[in-house]
């Protein structure tokens, strides 16, 4: 099982304790944030994608978090996340995040006679492939999705949530002080 | 904006004293969390030379991040797998496969630093159960050497001297003088348990929390930016060891804390005493601090494996051992979770976890049919990340724009809804060595085998039921109960040196003080009896207090 996927959130919960995800030091991820952050700035070359496979996962996110209407995985840079990711913390998932990219591109190859590429497929077409893979035992769209989701809320520092993109959807905000009412039950009593 | 203010905080003392490992001190206190502090304080306040060793770094302020990736996925203030790995099974009958199985703080003030500050104290039947409603055959369930009575002056003395806010309900125990501070405004969570609890005939009340409403101590009102959980307080806000009981220790000029101090053995003479305590420095280097006496309070799984790890000639089974009972009778807490979703704004992420709890069902109808029982309280303690991954219900789309709209949604009217349980005490689960898997100091790590008895497997169904029903009583639009699989991860650490008055089947007497070894005293989590229903903090520090007053009269009558 990759470190991405391990994270079982639901599980978690139900033993009442915090999460675990086991990998190496935190202290290199924290330099390796602050880097990120440096690097999406300047608009630096990827690091461990190529430019092709950070299209495909890029595609692929945008799949998972569109952007329809309102910001999605695209404008959250979760492509960037992944990359930052791959050359530090999660450097002993390359070759997971390398065998993801090919299941796309053979599935875009098997929708699409003469395809090479994901990003190359339609929406649509997209569409269908991130279906079938959810479908499909074994697959990498746990994958996909974890780090789709993690790029996507994990502090800006680490490459992706770009703009606080992802918080901005879900309403979150890390201000450092709050006061009731809070919500609209204590506003209301 | 908040109505706080305070002055700025200024850095804390770290050193007044230095003494040299040949120097031989009167105490070594192993560990600096929530018990190693208070005894750490008690006794050098009482005018002992107390020497602390802390495995994990000495943070301030400074070193607290917002960054949900390093404090979960991380372990930016835990134990470090990577360096110190566990290993787990189900049964005995297992070998046991490396994975996380305990998650505890590293750093000076233990896990206080990042915990949530529920701070129940246990009542009158977590101390007597066993024999009011009768034990469970294959079990360790029994009674408690000690009662709540003799234990409330120092449940009062933890209030005053840590500092929690709250306000008596109609479950509250006894207590001798009231909160030192009100309870934290109610959240949307707390009006919303009010309202179910109200619907079911049952009663919600302010939640005790140690993390200060109002200025104390020198420190900060709390800022309500809602990074409790796995986060340290920027403010110290927070009752932790790291601004409570450990800056006290220190300004006393008689207490040495040295972080990054790896503790490998408490060391016994040929009379079986103690005679102090080996560790590793932060360059590996090992150091052999002399006492006249050794204090391990380094929780519920590390406890044990020292003691283990503490094996001689004389304590062939390990350190304070002959009864063969060190590692067993692992208690974690059980929980019988449901999560719900709300019509308006709930915006669980700001504020403290918890403001309300609802104790109706602590004990349970004996037509039930089942052991122990628990309390509830409402929460949002889901973070971005955590919730892109399972904050939705089962049968939610799990990608695009359905899935998108659905976390945008529900993120801030979400709830969920926490049974915390009683988990009973049985023998074959523990902390014991593994055989083969080594920590980066070559020692056996921590070997867990746990299952959860089917009583309480019962219970914790029965919990998230009623958590379910709550959250409909409370007008959620849609509520779900979670999964209660039989646990194997647990950051409450329980059971494992447990106290009693029979050598035999007891590691500590009601004194903490271990029955095989008259200078060596254990006081954490691993002295518990029983589990009490979901937050032991509380009664760790209690305990703690209790144990140092103990231990200062036998010091000064020289009964040590």
């Amino acid at each position: 099982m990759s470190t991405l996927s391990r994270r079982n959130f639901v599980a978690a919960l139900g033993a009442g304790a915090a999460t675990v995800w086991l990998t190496a030091e935190a202290r290199d991820l924290l330099a390796a944030g602050k880097r990120a952050a440096v690097a999406a700035q300047a608009q630096a070359p990827f690091k461990i994608l190529t430019a092709d496979q950070a299209a495909d996962l890029d595609a692929a996110a945008s799949r998972i978090v569109p952007s329809d209407g309102t910001p999605g995985a695209h404008e959250a840079n979760v492509v960037r996340f992944i990359d930052e990711s791959l050359a530090g913390f999660g450097k002993d998932q390359r070759d997971d995040v390398n065998k993801l990219v090919a299941e796309l591109r053979r599935l875009a190859g098997e929708r699409h006679k003469g395809a090479k590429s994901f990003a190359a497929l339609t929406p649509g077409d997209q569409d269908a492939v991130i279906a079938t893979m959810e479908k499909t035992k074994g697959s990498h769209f746990g994958l996909l999705r974890a780090v789709t989701v993690t790029g996507m809320f994990a502090n800006p520092e680490y490459g992706g949530n770009a703009n606080k993109n992802g918080w901005k959807l879900l309403g979150f905000d890390d201000h450092f002080s709050w006061a009731a009412p809070f919500g609209w039950y204590d506003r209301n009593v | 904006m908040s109505d706080h203010t305070h002055p700025p905080l200024t850095p804390l003392q770290t050193t007044t004293v230095k003494y040299k490992p040949e120097d031989e001190v009167d105490f070594v206190v192993v560990g600096s969390g929530a018990a190693g502090g208070v005894v750490a304080k008690e006794l050098s306040t009482a005018g002992f030379r107390v020497v602390v060793l802390e495995q994990g770094p000495w943070r301030t302020e400074r070193d607290f991040v917002h960054d949900e990736l390093a404090v979960f996925d991380r372990s930016l203030l835990t134990n470090d797998y990577s360096k110190s790995p566990n290993t787990f099974r189900k049964t005995e009958k297992e070998k046991a496969k490396v994975q996380p199985a305990v998650a505890y703080g590293r750093g000076v003030g233990g896990t206080s630093v990042h915990f949530s500050a529920n701070f129940w104290r246990f009542r009158e039947i977590d101390f007597n159960e066993a024999s009011r409603k009768g034990t469970l055959a294959g079990t360790g369930f029994a009674d408690w050497p000690i009662t709540y009575q003799e234990l409330e002056p120092y449940y009062t003395k933890v209030d005053w001297e840590v500092g929690v806010a709250g306000a008596p309900g109609p479950f509250d125990p006894p207590r001798s003088r009231p909160y030192p501070m009100p309870p934290h405004p109610p959240k949307s969570t707390g009006v919303l348990l009010e309202r179910g609890a109200k619907k079911l005939g049952w009663t919600a009340f302010p939640a005790p929390m140690a993390i200060v409403s109002k200025q104390y101590d020198g420190r900060s009102a709390c800022a309500q930016c809602g990074f409790c959980l796995g986060f340290g307080c920027e403010v110290r806000a927070k009752s932790s060891s790291l601004v409570t009981t450990i800056p006290k220790a220190v300004a006393t000029k008689r207490c040495e804390v040295r972080p990054n101090s790896y503790v490998r053995k408490v060391e016994t003479d040929t009379r079986g005493r103690v005679t102090g305590v080996k560790y590793f420095d932060a360059t590996k280097k090992e150091i052999y601090q002399r006492a006249k006496a050794v204090v391990v309070c380094a929780n519920g799984a590390e406890t044990p494996r020292l003691l283990l790890n503490s094996k001689s000639n004389l304590f062939p089974n390990g350190l304070a051992n002959s009864s063969g009972v060190v590692g067993k009778y692992l208690m974690f807490n059980g929980a019988g979770n449901a999560m719900g979703q709300f019509e308006h704004e709930v915006n669980g992420f700001k504020g403290i976890v918890a403001t309300r709890v609802v104790w109706d069902l602590y004990e349970l109808d004996p037509k039930l049919g089942l052991v122990g029982g628990g309390g509830f309280d409402y929460r949002f303690d889901v973070t971005p990340i955590g919730f892109g991954f399972g904050g939705l219900p089962p049968d939610a789309p799990k990608w695009g724009s359905a899935y998108k709209r659905e976390l945008q949604k529900q993120y801030n009217r979400t709830i969920v809804a926490y049974g915390h349980t009683s988990s009973l005490p049985v023998a074959t689960n523990s902390i014991s060595l593994d055989p083969e898997v080594k920590d980066d100091w070559g020692l056996p790590v921590i070997r867990m085998t746990y299952q959860d008895h089917p009583q309480d497997l019962k219970l914790y169904k029965y919990f998230a039921d009623r958590s379910k029903q709550l959250l409909e009583a409370s007008g959620a639009v849609h509520a779900w109960a979670l999964p209660t699989d039989s646990q194997e991860f647990s950051v409450h650490l329980l059971g494992t040196c447990r106290m009693g008055n029979d050598p035999k089947t007891s590691v500590v007497d009601k004194n903490n003080r271990a029955h095989d070894v008259k200078n060596l005293f254990v006081v954490d989590g691993s002295s518990l009896v029983t589990s009490g229903r979901g937050q032991p903090t509380m009664t760790i520090q209690a305990l703690a207090f209790r144990a140092a007053d103990q231990i200062v009269g036998f010091a000064k009558r020289h009964e040590i």
